[in-house]
């Protein structure tokens, strides 16, 4: 499922991307890398802000649509 | 012998405190070749001949952004004598990751770890000196805030300059992928070379620049291995090395920290964010939070209290009044010493201009420390995110919300801010709708205005519409822009929220800083420029001397004036008004006191207040034309300091002239609407 279904407090892992190479690289560059746990720790109508590799991050809706994780 | 030593490291990890530690206030802020990416350089401050380059902050060396790619280069090709790359401890796991990239293109280096006194408090532990036996590398413990640790790190920097010990290969890759990547490195030049590895490398990571540097005749051998390279990855190699990297960075991790064991507990930022970024309350405490930040530099009646000079007030109130002292003063003695009186005019008429400055230079200064302070403390990336879902639905990100909102204060600093804005095509955009906002020199124009020809309407009303015109025409401007002169996707938005952080006086105080002497020195050339010439035109014509009506301002008024007659306003003195407007906008009403039956200062001033009339403008203005002029006032070039400081901000004349041009057209198009739709209304 997308990361941008998960809700606050739970933590997901990711299994794949989607969108362009350019972004896939800026999201490795980040700590978003398959295998990786993050977890939502903050949403609001701009989109959710995740804990990867013990950094907050903010991304937006769309975006969170792009990541797909599982359980 | 002088050395040069480079700092990298992520966004956020302190990078300028430590530049800021080591170089003292000896420092010079330029800009990157071709790009609008910062450069610093600086000298250490107990050593002149170890030269600091701080890099721009970055995540990786692939290229992403302009600010990776000018790190990268700078690294690769111009080979700083060592690099120190600082790595906040509290995110050590992320932070390596520029890291291992670096010691990939075997520059010497030293790791500086940062933010121990964090690292501690948390109760957790990293071991330097097993950090450094793994990766052959010194790495010393730091914080920068407080300048622990700066001695060490700057000695042992020097000492890997000098000597110019590269570290080891990093062990980094597994078998089958090293492999790969060597035999797309023997292809591009026989024998052990770093460069031909780095190359391998990024060449497998499908780095396209790097693509580009491959000689024809190696093109195709190249891309067989390259493919290979991603057979043996599981069909990905780019995500194979991230990957194996990220592994190898988790061993160390194992092997060189110490968690607390108490897992994750929520920190202070995690609270604040609650709060901070939450559903409801972000908003609303933002708007609270910029009221704030503008009633402390704009404010005549701070805090509600009448007549009480906010901060920013009551400093340009003091720098005004010493300007006006000493700029008597010197006229008199231009005067004693028996100069002509075109001399003198010429004196006070370039101490008005350049007084203009200084008398806002203490309003940037103050908005420029709070904003300062509210970026160093992390809030900034906070409020460009909730600010991301408004600001969507015009093309822009939630980003470009902290120049256009500046800009009804004052278009320069508000321009400088634009700074800040990640991608190029957001940065060009806001740079050309923020001085839509109308700025606080417009003001007097519209009182001036309401107070003659909108005497018997709501005048306040009038004010209000022609601020909102202004947001109005800079939204639409976005989208026009965005959809006929970009064509690109809205970007997205992904920004890391760093931990918050009380910014240490110093570090506020030289950000602040920074910003306010380039304003000074660059809008004052330029505003210094145009005030000789204005002043020449407006009292001279080809025979000498003369008054203003017989002037080659006048000339060129009546000679530009039937440009705007289809605006309602064919008068040369309006157009003169538009002129003189560019130099600063409130400038138009004491044109149009001097024009329009030669008032008396005291007059212009209530004029300006929008207490007295100016009735003579009646014979030449209608409402609509009026309106018309205030609107074409509002959205055309702003003044020349602002012009001055787009063109330092897009760092070519080409894109400058366009922003100008476009604005141009925007306020001839939107005056016209005016002049039509309003000679129907009123």
């Amino acid at each position: 499922m997308p990361l941008a279904m998960a809700i606050e407090g739970e933590t997901r892992t990711i299994t794949d991307f989607k969108g362009q190479e350019e972004l896939k690289r800026h999201l490795q560059d980040l700590g978003f890398i398959k295998g990786e746990r993050v977890r939502v720790v903050g949403e609001n109508a701009s989109g959710m802000i995740l804990m990867v590799k013990g950094v907050k991050v903010a991304l937006n809706r769309g975006l969170a649509h792009k990541i797909i994780v599982a359980d | 012998m002088s050395v040069i030593i480079a700092l990298a490291g992520n966004p956020n990890c302190g990078k300028t405190t430590l530049f800021n530690e080591i170089t003292g206030s000896r420092q010079h802020v330029g800009n990157w070749p071709g790009v609008t990416v910062e450069k610093k350089e600086g000298v250490y401050k107990k050593d002149k001949e170890v030269l600091i380059m701080d890099l721009p902050g970055t995540y990786s060396l692939s290229p992403y952004s302009a600010e990776e790619i000018v790190a990268r280069d700078y690294i690769v090709k111009e080979k700083p004598d060592a690099v120190i790359n600082i790595v906040d401890g509290t995110s050590i796991e992320r932070n390596l990751y520029l890291t291992v990239q670096i010691m990939e293109t075997r520059i010497p280096m030293v790791v500086a770890m940062n933010m121990m006194d964090e690292v501690e408090s948390r109760g957790d532990a990293i071991d330097c000196n097993r950090l450094s036996q793994i990766l052959g590398v010194p790495v010393v413990p730091i914080v920068a805030r407080t300048g622990k640790g700066m001695k060490e790190l700057m000695e042992a920097a020097v000492s890997v300059a000098k000597s110019g010990k590269k570290p080891e290969k990093p062990d980094i890759f597994g078998r089958e992928l090293a492999d790969a990547i060597q035999a797309v490195a023997d292809v591009l030049g026989e024998g052990e070379s770093d460069e031909n590895n780095w190359k391998a490398i990024k060449l497998a990571e499908n780095d396209e620049i790097i693509g580009e540097t491959v000689p024809s005749d190696k093109k195709g051998a190249v891309k067989t291995l390259v493919d290979a390279a991603n057979k043996v990855s599981g069909g990905d190699a780019e995500a194979r090395i991230a990957d194996e990297r990220y592994q190898y960075i988790g061993k160390l991790v194992k092997e060189c920290v110490k968690k607390s064991g108490r897992g994750h507990v929520e920190t202070k930022s995690d609270k604040l964010d609650k709060i901070l970024t939450n559903r409801i309350l972000a908003l609303p405490i933002f708007a609270g939070i910029m009221y704030l930040l503008f009633a402390c530099t704009f404010s005549e009646n701070f805090l509600f209290v009448p007549e009480l000079p906010s901060p920013g007030v009551w400093l340009a109130g003091i720098v005004e009044e010493a300007w006006g002292f000493a700029a008597e003063s010197l006229i008199g003695a231009v005067e004693a010493a028996g100069a002509s009186e075109w001399a003198v005019g010429l004196v006070s008429s370039c101490l008005d201009g350049i007084g203009a400055v200084f008398g806002f230079l203490p309003l940037v200064l103050v908005l420029f420390l709070l904003m300062s302070f509210l970026e160093d403390s992390g809030y900034m990336a906070r409020v460009a995110f909730v600010m991301d879902r408004i600001f969507r639905h015009f093309g822009l990100s939630g980003r470009s919300f902290i120049p256009m909102l500046m800009g009804f204060g004052c278009s320069v600093p508000a321009l400088m801010a634009s700074r800040t804005l990640e991608s190029d095509k957001d940065r060009k955009i806001t740079m050309m709708i923020t001085p839509f906002m109308s700025c606080g020199a417009k003001l007097p124009i519209y009182a001036m205005f309401a107070a003659t020809l909108f005497a018997d309407s709501n005048q306040t009303m009038i004010v209000f519409s022609i601020y909102m015109l202004g947001i109005v025409v800079a939204v639409l401007s976005a989208l026009i822009l965005n959809k006929f002169a970009f064509k690109s996707e809205t970007s997205n938005f992904i920004m890391e929220l760093p931990q918050y952080r009380i910014p240490t006086l110093k570090s506020v105080a030289i950000h602040a800083w920074e910003k306010v002497k380039g304003f000074a020195v660059k809008a004052g050339t330029v505003i210094f420029a145009s005030t000789v010439l204005i002043w020449f035109l407006s009292n001279f014509n080809f025979s000498g001397m003369c008054h203003m009506e017989d002037s080659l301002l006048a000339a060129i008024g009546n000679g530009i004036k039937w440009i705007f007659a289809p605006l309602g306003f064919a008068d040369w003195r309006a157009s003169v008004g538009v002129v003189t407007g560019w130099i600063a906008k409130e400038n138009i009403v004491a044109t149009f006191g001097q024009l329009f039956g030669n008032v008396s200062e005291e007059t212009v001033e209530a004029v300006m207040a929008g207490e007295e009339a100016l009735p003579a403008i009646k014979e030449v203005f209608s409402k609509a034309s009026a309106y018309a002029y205030m609107a074409f006032n509002l959205l055309c070039m702003p003044c020349f300091a602002a012009v001055g400081a787009m063109k330092r901000e897009y760092g070519s004349w080409k894109w400058t002239l366009r922003a100008v041009g476009f604005q141009m057209v925007t306020a001839y198009v939107v005056a016209l609407l005016v002049n039509i739709v309003g000679s129907m209304v009123f």
